[in-house]
């Protein structure tokens, strides 16, 4: 898969990064309120495996099963999705500090499942109306840039505008809201995973995987369209179709995941260029790298907030913390590393 | 590969590059010079479809340019730009494999065959030990060597070199030129060369273009087509042209 990296270190790394998600998704059954020994998890585990039927009755199984396994799931696929479509979106707009958020999509599609959620009810599939306005986000973010959209601060501006204006009809949305969705839709809205049942999944979860998986595809193409529009013509891409097609797919998965977890920001930017800093620049490692290391950041996170207080921190807020800083180290940086 | 042009015209902000005929001989270097603002990066930027062409204007043995779609037309040109775009570190190996891009489908990554195809364009421009460095660590003249590798990577019969020895030291200078001839000679490319030094277009090209406000003054071989009467034409500078060991040096 990762031709041109013949490197033991990368190998390993590579090891690492597959085995890593599989390791923390067991241990993080064992983390939460109600305690489960250990070896109870394990016997659960392996008996659901063996007889091939989850939940056999026990209340651990329960626990496990329609609680805890389904938030774990959603952490993993909502943390890959997320840091993929940073790596693609900043490989694309030759920009690193591009992200859902400055793309305005996070926002967008937080208003469309809002409105969904609050309009038509928890019976139609929020996703659809994610997508639509991340779509809608990202279109305007692109016309207001206009043609310096590979420059940092112009695409950033307009990221926080069009952000400015879905938060305003956000608002608007909580205003029509009677007091329960409300309640609901500012918890969700500061992010978390406290939600997920597996109807809700059996949507996201397979749109996330479709939307991983065409990226980790075009992972080298990425490379070539991180030259620029005159370049990669010049080697033969059909630079506009292909452009189209990245942003389109890291926006479905990016409002896949939004429309379940509600806003989680950061993940996009943090998880890429740690993965640079270990790797380099190279698209067909960064891309599947991000995925992993994605999943794993999001899901520990998640394990930090619903344990570290006797209440449950929304993971927005803990992903902003770590994010808001590290994005000021990039943004004094960027322009030594990059130019 | 014979490459004609033909009413080719091209106009943008108030610049208008017109060229009624002109013909390139296949394997051999041609080296296009004039004033700055004579059209000639945009000449080549048309030629490889980074501005917008229209059909009839161009022809490659006899096949219209602007019909070709972009993978076959990227098969039978490669360009190499003036300042690489770059914003991304990539390893050199990994810049010039991207030149494979009109050979792959959108989803899929080079192969071994592809990684040994650039390596070996890295070997002819003489930057075989870079292959692992980071471009930006690259002086400006290995930089240009790299995208000339990546153009070869690309396979075409044809090369556009925008002003490729521009900012360079003599040595790299030298280099450059020598490898035009050395890829006209040992592998029958065709190369279109702009340039802004005389010395360097009059002693490496077999064909020499004289640009001025996007027309052609003057086309053809070096030894027949340089006059001082010429040049103070293209140039409004009063220049001699001074044979020395037999090479022609321009005295302004």
């Amino acid at each position: 898969m990762m031709i041109g990296s013949p490197s033991r270190k990368t190998g390993w790394l590579a090891a690492a990064a597959f085995v890593l998600p599989v390791v923390l998704l067991l241990v993080s059954l064992n983390i939460g309120s109600y305690h489960i020994p250990l070896k109870s998890v394990w016997t659960t585990v392996v008996g659901a495996l063996s007889s091939g039927r989850a939940g056999a009755g026990s209340p651990e199984a329960d626990i496990l099963f329609r609680i805890r396994l389904p938030r774990l799931l959603l952490a993993l696929f909502a943390g890959a999705a997320l840091a993929v479509s940073g790596a693609s979106l900043q490989a694309l707009f030759k920009n690193p500090l591009v992200f859902e958020f400055s793309l305005g999509i996070s926002y967008g599609a937080a208003f469309g499942a809002a409105l969904s959620l609050v309009f038509l009810g928890r019976g139609f599939p929020p996703q659809l109306a994610a997508f639509a306005f991340a779509v809608l986000a990202v279109v305007l973010v692109l016309l207001i840039a206009g043609k310096s959209a590979s420059q940092i601060v112009t695409i950033l501006l307009a990221g926080i505008i069009v952000s400015a204006l879905f938060q305003a009809f956000l608002s608007f949305v909580e205003f029509f809201a009677n007091p329960y969705a409300l309640q609901s839709l500012i918890f969700w809205l500061m992010g978390s995973l406290a939600q997920a049942v597996w109807k809700d999944l059996a949507l996201t979860l397979p749109l996330i995987a479709l939307g991983v998986i065409v990226l980790v595809l075009l992972r080298w193409r990425m490379n070539v369209l991180s030259l620029g529009d005159e370049e990669a013509r010049t080697l033969g891409v059909n630079v506009k179709w292909e452009k189209i097609l990245v942003i389109a797919v890291a926006t479905l998965t990016t409002a896949a995941a939004t429309s379940v977890t509600g806003v989680i920001n950061w993940m996009g930017l943090i998880v890429p260029h740690l993965v640079r800093m270990m790797v380099g620049a190279d698209n067909r490692k960064v891309i599947p790298l991000s995925a992993a290391f994605g999943a794993s950041l999001l899901l520990v996170a998640d394990d930090i907030a619903r344990s570290a207080a006797p209440f449950e921190i929304p993971i927005g807020i803990l992903t902003s913390a770590v994010g808001v800083p590290f994005f000021i180290v990039l943004l004094k940086k960027s322009g030594r590393v990059w130019q | 590969m014979k490459i004609l042009v033909q009413r080719l015209d091209y106009a943008y902000d108030g610049f208008r590059l017109d060229i009624d005929s002109l013909g390139f001989a296949g394997g051999r270097v041609t080296s296009i010079v004039g004033p700055n603002g004579a059209g000639k990066s945009t000449f080549l930027k048309c030629a490889a479809s980074v501005l917008p062409l229209d059909r009839g204007c161009l022809f490659v043995d006899e096949r219209d340019l602007a019909a070709l779609g972009g993978r076959e037309r990227a098969r039978l040109i490669g360009y190499v730009p003036q300042e690489p775009a770059f914003s991304f570190n990539y390893e050199v190996r990994d810049y010039v494999v991207m030149g494979r891009a009109a050979f792959l489908s959108v989803f899929s990554s080079p192969s071994p065959h592809d990684v040994r195809m650039a390596e070996e364009a890295l070997h002819y421009v003489g930057l075989e030990g870079c292959s692992r460095r980071p471009f930006l660590e690259l002086s400006s003249g290995e930089r240009r060597l790299v995208l000339i590798a990546r153009a070869l990577a690309q396979e075409p019969e044809i090369l556009l070199l925008d002003e490729p020895t521009s900012f360079l030291d003599p040595r790299h200078e030298v280099r450059i030129m020598r490898l035009c001839r050395r890829l006209a000679g040992e592998m029958g490319k065709t190369l279109i060369v702009t340039l802004h030094s005389l010395e360097m277009a009059a002693k490496y090209s077999d064909a020499i273009v004289f640009m001025k406000a996007g027309r052609v003054v003057a086309f053809g071989p070096p030894g027949e087509i340089l006059t001082e009467g010429l040049l103070r034409d293209v140039y409004d500078l009063e220049m001699r042209i001074v044979d020395c060991a037999g090479q022609k040096f321009f005295v302004k």
